[in-house]
């Protein structure tokens, strides 16, 4: 147990430490969801711009700045330097904060592009894999022996973003708010793909 | 000041009374300036004073004020007075006092003053001023969202004498440099109390974009007032701002335009803003206050779902706004309400054109029924395109009529249609469920279905469709007083029995507004009944006459009702009737030993319902000796049939037919005519092209059926198949007889019409058909119509000749295939004999003429032919001159005597040795060949002589010379007369080209150059020559009897002088030779020495 937390703690000093073998199958098995939910992030992305018309699809276009959502921001530079447990935290608590968001959009969305069921869909399938991954990187973390629950964004914070997302705010600043969270849906996966992939035995650090 | 002081000055002049008053009044714009002066021009000549001014609020109450005069202090004042009222004198503390309004005219106003003075004035009502009191704006609320400004004021009409008409003047200022934007009037009318009116003005600039301000003023015009109408102050300015927040923003935002408008959006910042765009194209910006822009866009496209976004980007950021264009809902379309049940009304609408908005921007529906006040709302957020929307609109007990407005309504505008309808009349039922069949009899069934709705007070007319196998579907129409939410029931009567139907419910209301859909299909087997009919029977005897074959036909499905189970069959005669065992269904066939009695046969057909009616026939046929067989050929694929009416056939006619090939009895099927029939068409599946059949016409009496007529023929007639099989019989020389068989009748296919015979002569084939139809005359054609015939003769033919001889036999159908065949015809021995015969008979006949023609002028053919001939030792000719001949070896002539010369006559000169060996008469000195080895080097015989004349013509030109080496050749008396065929042609010829006898006195004196003249001379030269010429004669024998008569060679034949020396000489046989030519038979030829031959 000591020994499968020291490789938690520091992985790259012992990469020949082998886990059990239903733990590296969880490990792999989360790592390709976060894989796929990565691909499938990318995709939502070029949907939702392609449905909010010019100038978002427009190349060169930078969307506004936002503040951190409810507590919410892309993964941190620092992120690459914290232990792999602690970004598997930080990961698990971010993936759980973004399906209110993504609803959100997506309630949002249905009143703009009520004849876009795919990004409707899409949107809906990326709060409840959000949900699924952020509950697989918990359990994967839970077998490590680590905390599985990390700081997370302040409830007050996150409702403070839904109202901005809610058709209360202007259409335009909902527009840039789901463009931010879906951006930050592809964020958070593919940076837990990629700090699964440090736990995943052959895998790059 | 000036100015007032210049325009006052006139009035002081004009009454003296007047005191002085000081100029106090502000700068006056110059028209101003020249109204006033007109006006106190006017008072002038009026006699006003025009110090004493008086205004109006209202109308009723005037405030008069003036100038004390110069020397009296304002506190003077004691009292005012106005005469003509009932209260004339009013005590005054200052220079101003209030008055009811007076009456129009002039009043005289005296103001007393307390030192005594006195200020008389004449006041009239064209003299007072009506200035409403300042307007007072009772709120100004913007609306941002339409960026418009709504005012609301009070025009406190109580105030006033009504009806009075006020006019209005309303201006907008904006931005901080409070530029008039709006400038507007307009009129109301005072209605004698206080009202609040509204204004409302819309910004193309977006309110939020830069502070607004509005002010108002007004005047007011009464008839019957006929003062000065003058304009109130403005009112103080209401502003309308928005408070700036510290980041930049974009107006408007989230507005719904009509596509195609204008719009400006301004971008507040306190930051440069670098650019503003829409969606992808970028607009100049245009500067507001500070650093605020605005963009315009003009002609707005229709949006998409999202909307259109505007963006402005400052250095540090971007900000933006969406704004959705789109149109105002179209009127409803095709707005329809009807009922399905009488319960609620179904309105069903078409939106017409898109709006282009959707989510909370898209059209709202409300259903307002104006009789009962319910409404209903029909919204959501997408809009499918040609999509019919509708909403269901709960009846109401006791309410038919029912008057509906559909409004359709967005931000952008609305819409609506109204339909006013009688529910019981719009009623399109619902589709009839649980459709069930319950069987009455075999015929009537009853037909049962569910109609949800409330029809307790309407009368339903329903449709019942029934559909047979193989049959039109037939729809029956039933009226039925409705119900609520019942069941109904309807009996469909006259139905086949043993039929599977399929049924088929629909409803309707009365009056009629639309059918329901039809129910599902539900099919139904009636019930059987007994068969309707009979089966249809016939009967055929066994060759042998000893059993009775019994044939029926199946009932048809119709007939039938039901499933055929069995059949049974009775026979009957006078004394019994015989029942025999019951034949299974599949069965159509039953046999009957029976004696040749009469009985009658009876057929039935039974089912689960009963047995049929019996079908009869007697056994035994009615004879008909008077029967004869005829001919026929179908018509398509029919066979026609006719015959006369017999009104002895009381029952029916019945056609039989079968197969001509099959053995008896003979029966493939038969069909049953009505008996006031006199013709009928055969058609069956069974008949083949080319295949005879034979029909039989029974008719049929009281007493049974009788052969009325037998027809053969074919449906379709064919060429034969096989060729005729023919053989020759006998062959002479002129005629071949040639036989043939009968084709039978199966191989026919047809009528057989007859046989064509074709010859010719020759052993190779001939394409008979093609050489006889384009005439070839060696090919011969004989067409043989009588079929019964079997032989034929073929005359007229050649002996021993090759002949082919092809036949085919035909029939309307076509040529059958050929056979063919090749005859010699036998030698004529008769005519041989005859032709040998003739010839040698003619032959002997010329012989024996010929012979005693010849005996009979034998002296004169020896006279002519065979002279005497004289003693050669009598002539002196031959005595040659030793003396001459010795010095030369070779010159071997004979030396001539010139007093008597010899005539000799050469036929004909050839080189050809062999030739002249089989001369039969030779001459004496070529048997000596030894004598001349130099002059003949080919073996030719030279007679020559060398007389003394001879040396003379030694000298002759070269003409005669080409003849010195030419042979005397002897001809045989035939080439003597050559010549005399083309003397002409004789005389005309070149010497030297001319063959033939060269004088024997021209002889060669050079040897060698005679050699090579006569190798020429061998090509050219042939046959006979002269020895010499004309002239030669002449010379040579002067006492000629002949010589003188003529030079031809007739003239030269026979010497005169001398016969001895005349030979036959035999020419060359050489068919080259022009001169043996003989070109035909001559008498001469009997004569002709021809050993050959």
């Amino acid at each position: 147990m000591s020994q499968r937390e020291g490789s938690l703690e520091d992985p790259q000093t012992d990469s020949s430490i082998s886990f059990l073998p239903h733990l590296e199958a969880k490990i792999r098995q989360t790592h390709n969801l976060a894989r796929l939910l990565t691909k499938y992030a990318e995709q939502l992305l070029e949907e939702y711009v392609q449905q909010q018309g010019d100038p978002f699809g427009l190349p060169g276009f930078s969307p506004p700045q936002l503040p951190p959502l409810g507590g919410l921001s892309g993964p941190a530079p620092s992120h690459a330097g914290l232990p792999v447990s602690e970004r598997l935290r930080l990961d698990a608590a971010a993936l759980s904060a973004l399906p209110a968001l993504l609803d959100a959009v997506r309630r949002r969305q249905a009143e703009l592009n009520p004849r876009a069921p795919r990004l409707l869909r899409s949107l809906e399938d990326a709060a409840r894999q959000a949900r699924a991954l952020s509950v697989a990187v918990e359990t994967v973390l839970a077998a490590l022996g680590a905390a599985a629950r990390g700081p997370g964004p302040e409830p007050a914070a996150t409702s403070a973003a839904l109202s901005t997302a809610n058709s209360a705010a202007g259409v335009f600043s909902a527009k840039v708010l789901g463009l931010h969270v879906c951006g930050l849906y592809g964020e958070w996966v593919s940076r837990t793909e990629g700090d699964l992939g440090q736990l995943v035995p052959g895998g790059v650090a | 000041m000036g100015v007032y002081s210049w325009w006052r000055q006139p009035s002081l002049m004009v009454d003296n009374k007047r005191p002085r008053m000081a100029p106090n009044l502000p700068q006056l714009l110059s028209a101003l300036t020249l109204l006033h002066l007109t006006v106190q021009v006017n008072s002038l000549k009026r006699g006003a004073l025009q110090d004493l001014k008086c205004t109006t609020s209202n109308i009723q109450e005037w405030e008069c004020t003036w100038t004390t005069p110069q020397g009296v202090s304002r506190g003077t004042v004691k009292e005012v007075c106005i005469k003509d009222r009932p209260q004339p004198c009013q005590k005054l503390e200052t220079t101003k006092f209030k008055i009811k309004a007076l009456l129009p005219g002039d009043h005289e106003v005296t103001i007393h003053y307390q030192n005594g003075f006195q200020s008389k004035f004449t006041l009239n009502e064209k003299d007072v001023s009506l200035i409403p009191d300042t307007p007072e704006i009772l709120a100004l609320s913007p609306d941002f969202r339409t960026s418009m400004l709504l005012l609301k004021w009070s025009d406190k009409g109580s105030a006033f004498p009504y009806p009075s008409n006020a006019t209005w003047e309303i201006k907008v200022l904006r931005s901080r440099s409070m530029e008039t934007v709006k400038l507007v009037s307009f009129n109301t009318v005072l209605s004698g109390k206080d009202t609040v009116h509204h204004w409302n003005w819309t910004s193309e600039l977006p309110l939020e974009c830069a502070p607004h301000s509005v002010g108002i003023r007004w005047r007011i015009d009464n008839h019957h007032f006929s003062g000065y109408k003058e304009w109130s102050n403005w009112s103080p300015l209401k502003n309308v701002s928005r408070p700036r927040g510290s980041e930049p923003e974009v107006f408007p935002q989230d507005i719904v335009v009509l596509a195609g408008s204008n719009i400006t959006f301004c971008c507040l910042s306190r930051t440069k803003v670098l650019s503003g765009q829409i969606g992808n194209t970028l607009r100049p910006l245009i500067p507001l206050d500070g650093e605020d822009v605005v963009i315009h866009v003009l002609n707005i496209p229709f949006s998409e779902d999202s909307g259109s976004n505007v963006v402005f980007t400052t250095h540090y950021d971007v900000y933006g706004a969406v704004i959705f264009a789109g149109y105002p809902p179209d009127i409803p379309r095709k707005l329809n309400c009807e009922t399905r049940d009488l319960k609620e009304i179904r309105c069903s609408w078409n939106p017409g054109r898109p709006t282009r908005l959707v989510g909370p921007r898209n059209t709202e529906y409300t259903l307002f029924e104006s009789i009962s006040g319910k409404s209903l709302v029909f919204k959501r957020f997408e809009t499918l395109p040609n999509e019919s929307y509708w909403l269901a609109f709960q009846m109401l007990p006791d309410q038919e009529i029912y008057n509906f407005t559909l409004t359709s309504r967005n931000r952008l505008g609305q819409a609506a249609s109204a339909l006013l309808i009688n529910v019981t009349e719009r009623v399109a039922p619902h589709v009839p469920v649980s459709l069930k069949v319950k069987d009455n009899s075999s015929t009537v069934v009853t037909l049962s279905w569910h109609l949800p709705g409330n029809f307790a007070k309407i009368t339903l007319l329903c449709q019942v469709r029934i559909y047979k196998a193989n049959s039109e579907e037939e729809v029956r129409n039933t009226t039925i007083k409705g119900v609520e939410d019942s069941v109904y029931f309807v009996n469909v009567d006259k139905l086949t029995p043993y039929t599977t139907y399929a049924f088929h419910v629909r409803c309707s209301t009365e009056p009629f507004w639309k059918w329901s859909k039809w129910s599902n299909e539900k099919q139904h087997l009636t019930t059987e009944a007994i068969p309707s009919k009979g089966p249809n029977i016939w009967r055929e005897w066994s060759s042998n006459g000893k059993k009775l074959y019994i044939y029926w036909k199946p009932l048809s499905i119709n007939e039938a009702n039901g499933e055929i189970l069995s059949y049974k069959i009775s026979c009957s005669s006078n004394e019994e009737t015989q029942s025999l065992s019951e034949i299974p269904v599949s069965q159509h066939k039953a046999e009957i030993q029976l004696d040749k009695s009469d009985y009658v046969i009876s057929v039935v057909a039974k089912n689960s319902a009963g047995s049929s009616p019996p079908s009869k026939i007697a056994s035994m046929e009615i004879p008909n000796d008077n029967i004869t067989v005829e001919q026929v050929v179908g018509m398509g694929k029919k066979i026609f049939l006719t015959w006369h009416h017999d009104p002895n056939m009381t029952c029916d006619y019945v056609i039989k037919w079968c197969n001509s090939s099959q053995p008896e009895p003979c029966l493939m099927d038969w069909i049953k005519v009505p008996s006031n029939s006199t013709e009928t068409a055969i058609e069956s599946d069974q008949f083949q092209p080319g295949v005879r059949y034979n029909f039989y016409l029974y008719g049929c009496t009281n007493q049974g059926y009788q052969l009325l007529r037998s027809v053969t023929g074919y449906i379709e007639e064919l060429a034969p198949l096989v060729a005729p099989n023919f053989t020759v019989e006998d062959t002479s020389a002129d005629s071949i007889l040639v036989k043939w068989d009968d084709i039978p009748v199966e191989k026919l296919q047809g009528f057989l019409k007859g046989y064509l015979l074709y010859f010719h002569k020759g052993d190779r084939d001939t394409p008979k058909s093609r050489g006889f139809e384009s005439g070839h005359s060696d090919i011969k054609l004989k067409n043989i119509t009588d079929t019964s015939q079997r032989t034929l003769r073929i005359a007229d033919l050649t002996e021993q000749t090759s002949y082919h001889l092809v036949m085919q036999a035909y029939t309307n159908g076509g040529l059958s295939p050929e056979r063919s065949m090749i005859v010699v015809t036998k030698e004529n021995s008769v005519g041989l004999i005859i032709a040998i015969l003739i010839p040698v008979a003619v032959a002997v006949i010329v012989g024996v003429v010929t012979s005693i023609l010849c005996y009979r002028k034998r002296e004169w053919i020896k006279e002519t032919f065979y002279p005497d001939i004289p003693n050669p030792e009598n002539c002196k000719a031959l005595q040659f001159q030793k003396s001459v001949c010795e010095g030369s070896s070779a010159l071997k002539t004979l030396e001539m005597n010139p007093c008597t010369p010899n005539n000799v006559e050469v036929l004909e000169s050839r080189s050809m040795v062999p030739k002249i060996e089989d001369t039969e008469i030779i001459s004496p000195i070529a048997e000596r060949p030894g004598e001349i080895p130099e002059a003949d080097p080919e073996n030719h015989v030279v007679v020559s002589y060398c007389p003394p004349v001879i040396e003379e013509e030694i000298a002759k030109p070269a003409a005669d010379e080409a003849g010195g080496a030419s042979q005397v050749v002897y001809l045989d008396v035939q080439s003597m007369y050559q010549p005399q065929a083309k003397p002409e042609e004789e005389q005309d010829s070149d010497p030297v080209v001319v063959a033939g006898y060269k004088p024997q006195m021209h002889l060669p004196i050079n040897p060698a150059a005679e050699d090579t003249a006569a190798e020429d001379e061998a090509d050219k030269t042939a046959g006979y020559r002269p020895q010499a010429n004309v002239n030669t004669w002449h010379l040579v024998s002067p006492d000629s009897p002949r010589s003188t008569d003529s030079n031809s060679e007739i003239v030269s034949f026979g010497s005169p002088c001398s016969i001895n020396s005349r030979q036959f000489l035999i020419p060359p046989k050489d068919e080259d030779s022009p001169k043996s030519n003989g070109g035909g038979w001559s008498f001469t030829n009997f004569f002709q020495n021809k050993p050959n031959d």
